[in-house]
């Protein structure tokens, strides 16, 4: 878009049936804005809501400076925040819940930690207001894993509220509930990223939409993050670690197996187990060898594009 | 054509009413495939409908190869009928395909779909032209009611109809109607290939589109009971299968895979353990095959793991061409 650079800020925030949430959080965020020295917009994403939420928006953006969008049907909180990304005009943007716990007065704080020279600025919930068994703890799990798995020290990853630079956002593709993974995602395309304590507010309005039903999904997710993180340019050296486990695992059988033999324990020589367990696990390893290639022509044939490129930072 | 502008009256615009509305112009694209009846009734019959109307209309028929070739009639009339194009396809590639060909080969800025058999009564067409031009629907299928079918007919439609909404959490009643109606973008942009034709409306959904659907009269000759091969259903349970594998798993194939791949990796571990506490209970295993069978599991579970991460590579690697949304309206 050619008018993208008049915007400094885009703030944008994802709505799922929020009716009476629009218009408060907007004011909000406004009333926070009101001394920002750049020019600014707010961004406001209806994912597909059936309790009306779209004519509140459509209220609230008869303000200068709000827009609204609406989106065909309800596709979560990933492709909704990936809408307003590529909908909004901004150098640089902010994104938060639309629930009103994230408090719009931290966007100037976070905006001015990324003009000192960050590619991403997380918010870091420091004092949670949310229920602590359901909701704290296993975030804190998750974010334990996550930093465990990926070596990215951020505290607080599912935080929606944050500061991006459109640089990080023209790379960055979301699908897929990966909205958790942004940081360990922007960390694997070099982005400078700080973490920032912000407040947060209890829910006053509305309805969580997350509960403990996710933590499956969320698990077999983190498999998929630490893949494309660490073996997205090098999927063989996955599959050849793997595949080197069973093949060491194999030689262990075989040898059982050729101890049995040379110790003479007839029954035992004669018996297939060993061997045949040995067998298989070799097998295996070299189908995952075999995959291993797979994913590098996959890797190949699709080369090339902007978004594979790293961050570079001019001395 | 002159465009004539349609503004609404209200100080925040809803882009879907502020539009151009332009002279519709009516592709009618007639795919045949595996049914035909006299397409050249077919063809003045649907084209007598639209000549009552002020629009443009032009009517594309296309021929899958190794199906049957175009009738004499046909091909002459389109030679003298500027309203009439004819395509043939070299050999098969079936409906999807052929619809794709004729929405590339069309001009108008709306796309009907006409069945190449008596299936709807053809005056059938009006209501969906009233509604599409009327509305801000993009897609309009139809449901054949009043429905003349005996009860052999009723009840495999009903089963298919049944699986699909029950596992898409759709609603439609009769996919296997052919008569559509739908604005150009969205005949341009549905990922529809190989057997998903039948899966329109519910593609559409999942798209993001407006999808409605409404009756009309079924055409008397298409009541005749429909027996097909036994291979027939299985390929339809396979569609199906295929369908609801698609629309759930493209962006995240690991959720499948690692699902099964963990139920066996987990078993074949769980059975493992079993077998080593006996081990050290003093019990022999080299000669048991709970050991064998504890492996195999464990492996085929690593064997399917592995595919779903390389599935999660390609959908990573295409992710910054792909978007999982479609915008319906900016204020």
């Amino acid at each position: 878009m050619s008018n993208r650079t008049d915007l400094h800020l885009s703030v944008v925030v994802p709505l799922y049936d929020e009716v009476n949430n629009v218009s408060p959080l907007t004011d909000w965020i406004l009333e926070s804005l009101a001394d920002y020295e750049g020019q600014f917009e707010v961004l406001l994403v209806d994912d597909g809501s059936s309790d009306g939420t779209w004519e509140a928006i459509r209220r609230a953006a008869a303000v200068e400076g709000v827009r609204g969008i609406r989106l065909g049907r309800n596709v979560g909180q990933t492709a909704a925040m990936m809408a307003g990304f590529d909908q909004s005009r901004g150098r640089v943007v902010v994104s938060l819940d639309g629930d009103l716990q994230n408090d719009p007065r931290d966007i100037s704080a976070l905006v001015e930690k990324l003009e000192e020279g960050h590619d991403l600025v997380c918010g870091w919930r420091r004092r949670r207001q949310d229920r602590a068994l359901l909701r704290r703890l296993p975030s804190w799990c998750a974010n334990h894993i996550i930093r465990w798995l990926t070596g990215v020290p951020i505290r607080d990853n599912g935080c929606s509220l944050k500061a991006y630079r459109r640089d990080l956002l023209d790379r960055l593709a979301l699908y897929a509930d990966q909205h958790r993974f942004i940081p360990a995602l922007a960390a694997s395309y070099g982005a400078r990223i700080v973490e920032l304590p912000v407040r947060h507010h209890p829910r006053r309005s509305g309805r969580s939409k997350y509960g403990l039903s996710r933590t499956g999904k969320v698990l077999i997710d983190l498999a998929t993050l630490k893949m494309v993180t660490a073996f997205r340019l090098r999927p063989l050296a996955a599959f050849g670690a793997a595949a080197f486990v069973l093949f060491v695992i194999a030689l262990l059988f075989l040898s059982g197996w050729f101890v049995a033999v040379i110790a003479f324990t007839q029954a035992k020589a004669e018996s297939l187990v060993f061997p045949g367990a040995s067998l298989l696990l070799a097998g295996a390893g070299f189908y995952l060898l075999m995959l291993g290639l797979l994913g590098e022509v996959a890797l190949r044939s699709n080369l090339g594009r902007a978004g594979d490129a790293p961050f570079v930072k001019e001395l | 054509m002159h465009p004539e502008l349609a503004v609404s009256g209200t100080a925040t615009q809803d882009a879907s009413r502020v539009q151009v509305r332009e002279e519709a112009f009516v592709s009618v694209i007639v795919p045949v495939v595996d049914r035909k009846d006299d397409l050249l009734t077919v063809y003045r019959e649907f084209e007598a409908e639209l000549r009552s109307r002020s629009l443009e209309y032009e009517f594309i028929f296309v021929f899958d190869g190794g199906f049957t070739s175009p009738p004499e009639d046909l091909v002459e009339l389109s030679h003298a009928t500027r309203e009439l194009r004819i395509i043939q396809f070299e050999r098969t590639f079936g409906e999807s395909a052929a619809l794709r060909a004729g929405v590339e080969h069309s001009r108008g800025n709306l796309i009907a779909t006409v069945p190449a058999y008596f299936q709807v009564r053809p005056e059938g067409i009006h209501a969906l032209l009233d509604e599409l031009l009327e509305s801000t629907v993009d897609l309009i299928v139809t449901r054949r009611a009043p429905r003349a079918d005996g009860w052999w007919n009723r009840l495999q439609s009903r089963a298919f109809h049944c699986v699909v909404n029950k596992l898409s959490g759709f609603t439609f009643r009769d996919m296997g109607c052919g008569l559509r109606l739908m604005r150009r973008e969205i005949a341009e942009s549905l990922p529809v290939y190989g057997d998903l034709h039948r899966f329109i409306p519910a593609i559409a959904v999942r798209e993001g589109y407006r999808v409605k659907e409404v009756d009309v009269p079924q055409h008397p000759l298409d009541a005749r009971r429909r027996v097909y091969r036994p291979g027939v259903y299985v390929r339809r349970l396979l569609d199906i299968i295929a369908f609801f594998f698609l629309a759930k798993f493209t962006d995240k194939p690991l959720r499948f895979f690692g699902l099964v791949g963990l139920f066996l990796s987990a078993t074949g571990a769980l059975i493992g353990c079993i077998v080593l506490i006996q081990r050290l209970a003093g019990q022999g295993i080299a000669n048991r095959p709970m050991l064998l069978l504890s492996v195999l599991l464990f492996t085929l579970g690593a064997q399917v793991l592995g595919l779903g991460l390389i599935g999660e590579i390609i959908v990573h690697l295409r992710s910054q061409q792909r978007s999982a949304y479609k915008v319906r309206d900016t204020t």
